[in-house]
């Protein structure tokens, strides 16, 4: 049994093509199956354009506030000027205040264009979606799942707390980030699951990617491993085909594939200790793909 | 409109793409071909593999483009041209940045010591595609490279590296300073309450101590900050230029990234780049020669488990043969959405295991030869 929505938070994240956004889409049903109260989310713009996971629910984006988007299932996207706004209040306590300063066209493009200003607005504003109550002290979601950007920017987004606070030590800034922090780094309330694929390198990537976490503090759930390839013959029928086919056939290529999946996972389950979930490939695609794919987690997680 | 001509004739070659569809894989393989066919050549990557980074024996965050190692040359191919790469590393261009537009070198070595400077030049966002960019004019104006091939930064949206320097330029704009400038008794009475409603804000957002040092950041780097800020905003216009630059863009044959490079196509009309087409990167486009597995595999009497091996393998067959009449749609979906001007080819995939160099050498000529 894997603990895959037991915590708080639930960073979802892997390098570019594995399969994020539906494996994030997926856990969200799996957890709402399992009786959740789930948020989940990504970092985006809501007068942007499109994005892939706000597609699955039959959106172009995410709106900026919590909405229901499918039963049990609430969602919105990481603002960064929600976030600053939150913030604001919590350190301006004039209001007639805080209007005006994010009225304020300078002040406003500084946060939304200055490096790690925009991240410390996501940051904050993940931080006040995790403190909405339902009843004093019940919190409003049992589980935020986030649908991390690519590798090199899930680690800019985790790295932050620290950047900031060597940044800039002491003040109202780093009273936030260290308010905010444990939702991050404490194992009781948060995972990291890096998405996978059964395949040589991003295999090698998505180790690199834990050890870049760690050294974050982030906790590690484990790895989701997407697309594993069934192998559908037994020994001996591998074995008769072995000397016959070639790359001359249709099938070779999934044939040999099949064995590298293998043999892919069972190299990476020596070279880490962290839990590893399977996801098989299933030949479906869209809605019906996520419900296979909830299916499974649920499974898992039982 | 081919793709060798583009490798042949432009001075830049922007490789876009969601991340995770082969994009870094396809500028070296445009790269190669390019010094292969006499030209000097720059690859610039921001974010490479290990993987690409060893193929072409080059380290990472070196301060300066290296030429890929003589026995790398050699077997690559390469004669009369030059190839080098360089992973780039935004601190070092923005050192380069401080150092070249500082009045006085011991104005530079100040700037560069500044404790918020180092923190900030080192944080990525944003920075890294606007140092990318940055690197790509500096090498076109010294006119070193005949070509150079830019990987851009991974991101789910493909075009995010060219907000990042307006975003950065936006950043830069005057503005933003003026919220830190100490106040000037000559403004305006409004002007004056309005910036100590700003300062207030901005003591209890940051902290007094922070706010100050903030406040002298910004006066000793506003010069600075005016010229990076001028060619952010030069930027996109160089990049328009249909004689010397084409934007390629690669995809998978995924749904997801196809929506990607639709979408990609549609912007960059909108913005007025020199779009030259689609890399439909691992298809199966090309793998019609293949045949079904049939009886002959085994003869005419195959055991039972000759038999049940063969019917199993036929599923899979099956799947691969749709997959190549899917992907051979496709490439005609693209070819046709590429419009007048543009191109769109298909890559196979590379089996893992091949050799590193033979298989980009083994890319590039498919994209010469298209």
């Amino acid at each position: 049994m894997v603990d895959l929505f037991g915590r708080r938070v639930a960073l979802v994240t892997g390098k570019g093509g594995v399969g994020r956004t539906t494996l994030s889409a997926a856990m969200a049903m799996a957890a709402a199956k399992s009786g959740k109260r789930v948020l989940i989310t990504e970092l985006a713009d809501p007068d942007g354009d499109y994005t892939p996971l706000a597609r699955i629910f039959g959106r172009e984006t995410l709106p900026p506030d919590p909405e229901e988007l499918a039963p049990g299932i609430d969602g919105c996207v990481l603002w960064p000027r929600r976030g600053h706004e939150a913030f604001f209040h919590s350190v301006i306590p004039v209001r007639a205040l805080v209007r005006a300063a994010m009225g304020s066209g300078a002040l406003r493009k500084l946060l939304d264009t200055a490096p790690s200003f925009r991240e410390m607005g996501i940051f904050y504003h993940i931080y006040t979606l995790l403190e909405l109550e339902r009843s004093p002290g019940v919190p409003l979601y049992d589980v935020v799942i986030v649908d991390m950007p690519a590798s090199g920017h899930t680690l800019g987004l985790t790295g932050l707390p620290e950047r900031l606070l060597a940044l800039m030590p002491t003040g109202p800034i780093a009273e936030a980030m260290h308010r905010g922090r444990p939702y991050f780094t404490d194992p009781a309330l948060c995972a990291a699951w890096i998405v996978t694929l059964p395949e040589v390198l991003p295999v090698t990537e998505s180790l690199e990617l834990i050890e870049g976490l760690e050294g974050h503090d982030t906790p590690i759930g484990g790895i989701l491993v997407n697309r594993v390839l069934e192998d559908p013959f037994t020994a001996e029928e591998r074995a008769a085909l072995e000397p016959v086919l070639t790359a001359e056939h249709y099938g070779y290529e999934r044939f040999v594939g099949v064995v590298q999946s293998t043999r892919t996972l069972a190299d990476l389950r020596t070279r880490t200790p962290v839990t590893i979930v399977e996801v098989p490939e299933f030949p479906l695609s869209s809605t019906e793909l996520i419900d296979a794919v909830a299916d499974q987690l649920v499974e898992v997680s039982q | 409109m081919n793709i060798r001509d583009l490798i042949e004739n432009r001075r830049v070659i922007v490789c876009a793409g969601s991340g995770g569809v082969g994009k870094t894989t396809t500028a070296t393989a445009i790269a190669l071909s390019a010094a292969r066919s006499g030209r000097k050549v720059l690859a610039l990557t921001v974010d490479p593999s290990k993987r690409l980074a060893q193929t072409l024996g080059v380290d990472r965050n070196l301060a300066e483009p290296v030429p890929i190692p003589e026995e790398r040359r050699a077997e690559a191919g390469i004669e009369e041209g030059m190839l080098e790469a360089w992973m780039l590393d935004p601190s070092v261009v923005s050192d380069s940045f401080v150092n070249r537009f500082a009045d006085t070198p011991e104005e530079a070595e100040r700037l560069i010591n500044n404790r918020l400077y180092r923190q900030i030049s080192r944080m990525v966002a944003g920075m890294q595609e606007y140092m990318a960019m940055e690197a790509l004019y500096g090498f076109l104006r010294e006119e070193r490279y005949d070509l150079v091939v830019l990987d851009t930064p991974p991101s789910r949206n493909a075009l995010d590296f060219l907000y990042g320097p307006s975003r950065l330029s936006s950043f830069l704009d005057g503005r933003i300073f003026q919220l830190f400038m100490p106040d000037d008794s000559k403004r305006s009475f409004i002007r004056r309450a309005a910036s100590r409603l700003i300062n207030r804000v901005n003591s209890a957002v940051f902290g007094a101590e922070l706010y100050s040092e903030l406040q002298d950041f910004m006066s000793s780097f506003s010069g600075i900050f005016r010229s990076m800020n001028k060619n952010a905003s030069d930027g996109m216009k160089r990049l328009r230029d249909p004689e010397k630059v084409a934007f390629l863009l690669v995809t998978s044959p995924a749904t997801e990234s196809l929506t990607d490079a639709f979408f990609f196509r549609r912007k960059t009309i909108e913005l007025e780049l020199p779009f030259r087409g689609f890399v439909l990167n691992r298809s199966q486009a090309a793998g019609d020669a293949r045949i079904l597995p049939d009886g002959s595999l085994f003869g005419p009497e195959p055991t039972a488990v000759q038999a049940s091996a063969l019917e199993k393998l036929m599923t899979l067959a099956r799947v691969e043969q749709a997959a190549v009449e899917r992907h051979q749609l496709l490439l005609a979906q693209l070819q046709n959405d590429a419009g007048e001007g543009a191109t769109a080819i298909a890559l196979p995939v590379i089996s893992s295991g091949a050799d590193e160099m033979s298989a980009l050498i083994h890319l590039g000529d498919v994209l010469m030869d298209a």
